[in-house]
């Protein structure tokens, strides 16, 4: 028998959900036993309250957690009535969140400098794991991109980390450099030097990225966004294309080797 | 233990209680076991699997609609010779804890479902019957094409009936119901599964792309409960064979309607995505209905509609 998922269903506190960009909150729930639990790349698919007509979880990567205080920090962006319904949980309320959902970053053995590649929402799970790179005495740079500087987050949690640099880019122009993150990262990957790259975005650009670090011959792996039903391996929906055939984002990703995927 | 005696009979599958699950929204039990005893259930049916492996329709496969959700996944499946190596062993402890085992088959045409009848027949000792799904609306060929006329569901009933002498239900699409029923009993089938998900569309009208990979896609979920209790009720009475509700079962009460229309098992369907042990909840709000309507065995609840 394959290994079923190690997802379990938690109980959660809402601590804390404040706007921390246009459109993207910031949310610290309380579920002790995930905190200790989920690794950095892994998602939680969380039951929101307020709409019965509305009866799917809403799966999250999230940006950190804390094992001794028991608390998980997610950012999302609200995109559709379940981000707006979590949106609007304060302090105090209750729910159920399922998890931890799927495989999450494997960095590479005697890795000694990766290069992080986050764009828009993206930017999460690339926090999570440069906070695990820092423990494990790893150095990193990041190119962090978004549409404009109004929905960028990212970059001040990414330098207070210990980034070797953070290289900012919008769509706009707005803050940094003007066009995609995909550009600055090309041209880090040429400068050389990095053993691991980890991108999470946009599908395309993470196509690129992926694209940029084979021709580097540095390994790297992408964190892929689906629609999902359930988030533990029974409904087949949330497919991903890959060099061994179709396969499901929650439990063989969502963090996949960039050169398994059919992009 | 229940006042009350829950067991019945689907078609020859003995069932301890009528609490199934809907093919496609249970894996293969297996992905269930750590959120809940799945041997509590009177049966699970398996998600559909052909003689060779489907790779299964592109992304996007999903979308959320009001009271539900759309699907078009294509029956991915590993074939029946991974699926009987991998989760046989499972399905066969289940197997003997009492749940009984319901294998679905899936097939493009006649011959295949032949083909992969014959492999479950033999490679899956341990299930207690099979259901054909000659309903799937996802798949190009076959599916649905196969069992939306009394003909085309005959034809490939008349040729599974002797490859097995398992009980055989068959999954019904949600058209021409009472004459395809009277058909496949006609054939020799056990029972009849009633009712697999109803095509849909859902369109982002900013891309004007459908929200899913193909245009049209299948509904499941509460939405679609009302339309398939009336379709249960209709099978009820236009056969002699047992009915397996489905379709949007998200309590005990839902799927007591079921039971009142003509059912004598139900299957709990999308609820198990959302809550995965759904299905052991509704069992107990289901015996606990039974229990206040005051009568010593469930079956004499099936089709005591009184209208």
């Amino acid at each position: 028998m394959p290994t079923p998922s190690p997802a379990r269903v938690h109980d959660f506190t809402v601590v804390s959900n404040e706007p921390m960009a246009r459109d993207i909150y910031a949310l610290t729930v309380r579920a002790p036993k995930l905190a200790q639990a989920i690794k950095p790349g892994q998602f939680v698919n969380i039951a929101v309250p307020g709409n019965a007509a509305s009866l799917l979880r809403v799966p999250l990567s999230y940006a950190a957690a804390d094992p001794a205080a028991g608390t998980i920090d997610i950012w999302y962006a609200v995109v559709g009535d379940g981000t707006r319904r979590l949106s609007q949980m304060q302090p105090g309320a209750t729910s159920t969140l399922l998890g931890p959902g799927g495989r999450g970053w494997t960095v590479p053995e005697g890795c000694r400098r990766a290069l992080l590649v986050a764009g828009g929402i993206g930017v999460p799970p690339v926090v999570c794991l440069a906070r695990e790179l820092v423990s494990a005495g790893i150095d990193f740079d990041a190119c962090v991109g978004s549409a404009c500087a109004d929905t960028l987050v990212g970059p001040a949690e990414l330098e207070e980390l210990g980034a070797g640099e953070v290289r900012i880019s919008t769509d706009d122009g707005s803050l940094g450099l003007a066009g995609f993150c995909t550009d600055p990262a090309a041209e880090l990957l040429a400068r050389g030097g990095y053993d691991y790259v980890a991108t999470c975005g946009p599908e395309p650009m993470m196509a690129k990225v992926a694209a940029a670090a084979q021709a580097a011959g540095v390994p790297c792996e992408a964190s892929l966004e689906r629609m999902m039903s359930c988030g533990f391996g029974a409904c087949n929906t949330c497919a991903v294309e890959t060099t061994h055939g179709m396969v499901g984002a929650c439990m063989c990703g969502p963090v996949f080797n960039a050169e398994e995927v059919v992009w | 233990m229940s006042k009350v005696s829950m067991a019945v009979d689907l078609g020859g599958i003995k069932m301890k209680n009528p609490v199934n699950t809907a093919s496609g929204t249970f894996g293969y039990g297996w992905q269930y076991q750590n959120f809940f005893d799945v041997s509590c259930l009177g049966a699970i049916t398996t998600k559909g699997c052909a003689a060779e492996p489907w790779p299964g329709n592109p992304k996007p496969r999903m979308t959320e609609v009001y009271g539900g959700m759309m699907n078009s996944v294509g029956l991915q499946n590993p074939g029946v010779h991974a699926f009987a190596a991998e989760s046989g062993p499972w399905l066969e402890e289940l197997s003997s804890k009492g749940t009984q085992v319901i294998c679905q088959v899936a097939g493009h045409s006649t011959a295949e479902y032949v083909a992969a009848l014959e492999l479950f027949d033999e490679l899956c000792p341990w299930a207690a019957g099979f259901e054909l799904n000659v309903s799937c609306p996802n798949i190009a060929a076959g599916g649905a094409a196969c069992g939306s006329t009394p003909e085309g569901a005959a034809e490939v009933m008349r040729a599974c009936r002797p490859v097995t002498k398992k009980p055989l239900l068959v999954k019904m699409a949600p058209v021409r119901l009472p004459e395809i029923a009277r058909a496949l009993e006609a054939e020799g089938a056990d029972g009849l599964t009633v009712i697999n998900s109803i095509p849909g569309m859902a369109i982002d009208v900013h891309t004007r792309r459908s929200k899913i990979s193909k245009p049209t896609g299948g509904l499941s979920g509460p939405l679609l409960h009302p339309i398939a209790v009336r379709m249960v009720w209709e099978v009820a009475n236009a056969v002699d064979i047992p009915v397996c509700g489905v379709g949007g079962i998200m309590t005990g009460e839902d799927a007591a309607e079921f039971i009142l229309a003509g059912a004598t098992a139900v299957s709990v369907g999308m609820a198990s995505f959302a809550e995965p042990d759904a299905a052991a909840r509704i069992l107990s709000e289901l015996t606990a209905w039974a229990e206040e309507q005051g009568v010593n065995d469930i079956n004499e609840l099936i089709g005591a509609l009184e209208c």
